[in-house]
């Protein structure tokens, strides 16, 4: 490639950027850098981490573990107890952007020259916050717009220390989320925390999600860059669209579509690819019109064998497709959610049950409103309901809980209207509909 | 500062409120020490919880000291008070301009002079306003904030050391050491001196009744809030620890702990409790924001020194 047409291409992909949004993307960014008025993005600056040790200080001993901890005990408990949630917040608050040198240094570490080197163009400003990172946009040197994840330098080896001291995590545990059972919480927490750690995971759950979704209308993966991926850094193609906050100023029309997207995504994936993305954020969508959502963000996925997978299947087959309540109760029990031989009528297990599946027992247009998913949430953590004894969440489905806590507060936002169960037989393999 | 500014239940909550309050927002001048200082940097280290309960440790040792604690302060109607009133007190001297720490200062010596009497364990008169008493408690709270670094902390340098305890003479001075050398009667004004320190006045000291409540109190502390015990555990368990021998003897605890078979805790876990508590304490109302002020002037005074060092260079090279 001759070099002058190179140069245009570039500047038309720079050009291209900033028109797809790029510029909006950092002032929807995570309130880390956006709750920032002039003054405040300055103290940001002033703060920024510069050294291995100012990252250390700020993210070890415990303290990244913390918030990690904490983010994942808000994904399967409705209500962290308040004071862990201040200082949750404070903690996230506490960490500045890593200054431009510090960023650099890591990408020269990982590959061995400086940004400039290494992609076309380098923007040395982060536009995002990421879970123990920070997200820079760049220019490939062939010209495509990347979104370039950097993780901490000196991060990962502090927190996997800190992840060793199991006694410790307990107590934090039992602080952050009293209403769980931390026994079956911790040994899953510090398995997708070290996940986290290393961001080759994280490409990896990434191309299987792009893969999968590839060609597919509505719902978009970026693309891995696989080249410019290490341990420490993921380089994807650059995602444009709206932020939750402004689609949400959308009409309702265009909501719905969107939420029916966000639906098929989730399910679609864990019935068929059998892998969850735990964290329906709604800071991990971006959105166009058409109910087209990109997904980002895949540190923390979960995949499931089919055993796994069968018994939810199985609930869902004898509540919706057969009203058969006994073979709901065995597959429950099959699964561990229900202790065998609990002296609980199995109509009350149904009865209490069946709030989860309200809005697909049923064919027809259903509103998920926000009522309905804070009704879910309290149904989920009413550990004063007579099943409360006999009911547990076992391991393989901590992460789970997320469609429950989760996925139904993104979608309750949305106000989103849908015929649930009609687009679920579409997605049920155990069904089979045309699509 | 007295008690009833920081009312509250927990302890984090008043020591946290104390801290929010005596980091000044837009202070006059640099106060006693400045940003460029070791105390600053000594003091924002994870170690300073472990160097406070050590300190106070330490401190329960000497009787006279100890009676005009126990008989002046109503410290076992609510410890909780009397321990923020002392934080306050601490982080205003060291954060403060000069005209807060002399303030704070003059407060203090007006109570001091109320405070004496005769100590009930050795029969002998007391004032807390005797330059003997007052350099007992300094140097066991300077020698602390060593020691508690030294093990679980950052690693000063030697002559670090030594321009950390030559700072805190300022601190001594103002609450009525006088300003005289060691060997007149001053405060200890380097680690030689500190040490010479303890081993002259070893001989004055002896535990009581006083002391093993107070010891009760600070290492099994049943006002904390539950979520925070087993921390806590770990926390009196590194405090004890870095107590010199003849300390930990005196009380006759073990070499890791209060219990006579405890194995002291490892650098890594005490650093990790240090974490946590540090998180908790981020999360009450103004920790965060006062912790950026100071970082924002320790890192002033770092450009400005870097400035400094790089302009002298420039002129070195010039007279070249």
């Amino acid at each position: 490639m001759s070099e002058p047409r190179l140069r245009v291409s570039r500047g038309l992909t720079a050009m291209r950027l900033a028109a797809r949004g790029g510029a909006r993307y950092a002032v929807n960014a995570p309130r880390l850098f956006a709750a920032a008025g002039e003054h405040r993005q300055r103290l940001r600056d002033d703060l920024a981490l510069r050294t291995a040790q100012d990252v250390a200080d700020t993210l070890g001993t415990m303290k990244g573990v913390l918030m990690k901890i904490g983010q994942l005990a808000s994904y399967v408990d409705a209500g962290l107890a308040p004071p862990a949630r201040r200082v949750l917040s404070a903690l996230q608050d506490s960490v500045p952007p890593m200054s431009p040198e510090l960023a650099a240094g890591v990408i020269e570490a990982e590959f061995g020259a400086p940004p400039a080197a290494v992609f076309g163009e380098w923007d040395p400003l982060p536009i995002a916050a990421a879970s123990i990172g920070q997200v820079h946009r760049a220019i490939t040197r062939d010209g495509q717009a990347v979104a370039v994840k950097v993780q901490y330098p000196g991060i990962a080896e502090t927190i996997a220390a800190d992840l060793g001291n199991v006694a410790l995590i307990r107590s934090l545990l039992k602080m952050a989320a009293p209403a769980q059972d931390v026994e079956e919480l911790i040994e899953e927490l510090r398995e997708r925390i070290g996940e986290e750690l290393d961001y080759r995971h994280e490409a990896d759950n990434q191309r299987l999600f792009a893969d999968y979704f590839d060609g597919h209308p509505t719902a978009r993966v970026p693309r891995i860059v696989d080249e410019l991926s290490t341990a420490r850094v993921i380089t994807s193609e650059l995602a444009a669209g709206a932020r939750f906050g402004e689609m949400l100023s959308w009409s309702q029309e265009e909501r719905d579509l969107a939420a029916e997207t966000i639906y098929r995504f989730t399910f679609r994936s864990l019935y068929e690819m059998r892998a969850f993305n735990g964290d329906p954020h709604p800071g991990n969508y971006l959105f166009e019109p058409g109910g087209r959502v990109t997904f980002l963000d895949f540190g923390l996925v979960k995949r499931f064998s089919d055993d796994e997978i069968r018994p939810l299947i199985e609930m869902v087959d004898a509540l919706c497709l057969n009203d058969d309540p006994e073979a709901f109760r065995r597959a429950m029990e099959g699964a561990g959610f229900l202790k065998p031989d609990a002296p609980i009528p199995t109509a009350d297990v149904v009865a209490h049950m069946s709030l989860f599946y309200d809005t697909i027992r049923d064919r027809g247009p259903r509103t998920m409103t926000s009522e309905y998913s804070s009704v879910v949430a309290r149904r989920y953590v009413d550990f004063k309901s007579p099943l409360a004894a006999y009911a547990k969440i076992p391991r393989s489905y901590v992460i789970l809980q997320r469609i429950n806590l989760g996925l139904f507060a993104v979608l309750g936002q949305m106000n989103a209207t849908a015929d649930w169960r009609s687009i679920s037989e579409e997605i049920w393999p155990f069904v089979l509909a045309p699509p | 500062m007295t008690a009833d500014v920081f009312p509250g239940t927990g302890l984090f909550q008043r020591a946290a409120a104390a801290f929010a309050d005596c980091v000044p927002v837009d202070p006059a001048d640099e106060g006693l020490f400045g940003p460029g200082s070791v105390t600053w940097r000594l003091y924002a280290d994870l170690s300073a919880p472990v160097s406070g309960l050590r300190s106070l440790l330490l401190q329960a040792l000497h009787p006279l000291a100890m009676a005009g604690v126990d008989q002046h302060s109503q410290w076992r109607d609510d410890p909780g008070a009397r321990y923020a009133s002392t934080a306050a007190y601490v982080l205003t001297t060291t954060y403060g301009d000069k005209a807060a720490a002399r303030a704070a200062a003059t407060r203090v010596r007006k109570i001091h002079e109320h405070v004496r009497g005769t100590d009930p364990v050795t029969g002998k008169p007391y004032a807390a306003s005797d330059p003997a008493l007052l350099i007992w408690v300094h140097a066991a709270l300077v020698d602390s904030g060593l020691a508690a670094a030294d093990r679980y902390g950052i690693a000063l340098s030697d002559a670090d050391k030594d321009r950390h305890v030559a700072e805190m003479t300022a601190v001594a001075e103002i609450i009525g050491v006088p300003p005289v050398p060691f060997a007149d009667g001053g405060a200890p004004a380097s680690v030689a001196e500190l040490d010479a320190y303890f081993a002259a006045v070893r001989p004055d000291l002896a535990t009581s009744r006083s002391t093993e409540d107070t010891a009760t109190y600070l290492l099994g502390m049943p006002d904390i809030e539950p979520e925070l015990a087993d921390v806590w555990r770990v926390l009196a368990a590194a405090a004890v620890t870095s107590l010199p021998e003849w300390a930990r003897a005196m009380y006759q605890f073990g070499a890791g702990g209060p219990a006579p078979d405890s194995v002291p805790p490892s650098r890594e876990e005490v650093r990790q409790v240090l974490g946590i508590l540090d998180a908790v304490y981020l999360g009450e109302p103004g920790v965060l924001e006062a912790r950026q002020r100071l970082t924002l002037r320790m890192r002033g005074a770092e450009q400005r020194r870097a400035d400094q060092a790089r302009a002298g260079q420039t002129g070195a090279e010039q007279a070249r």
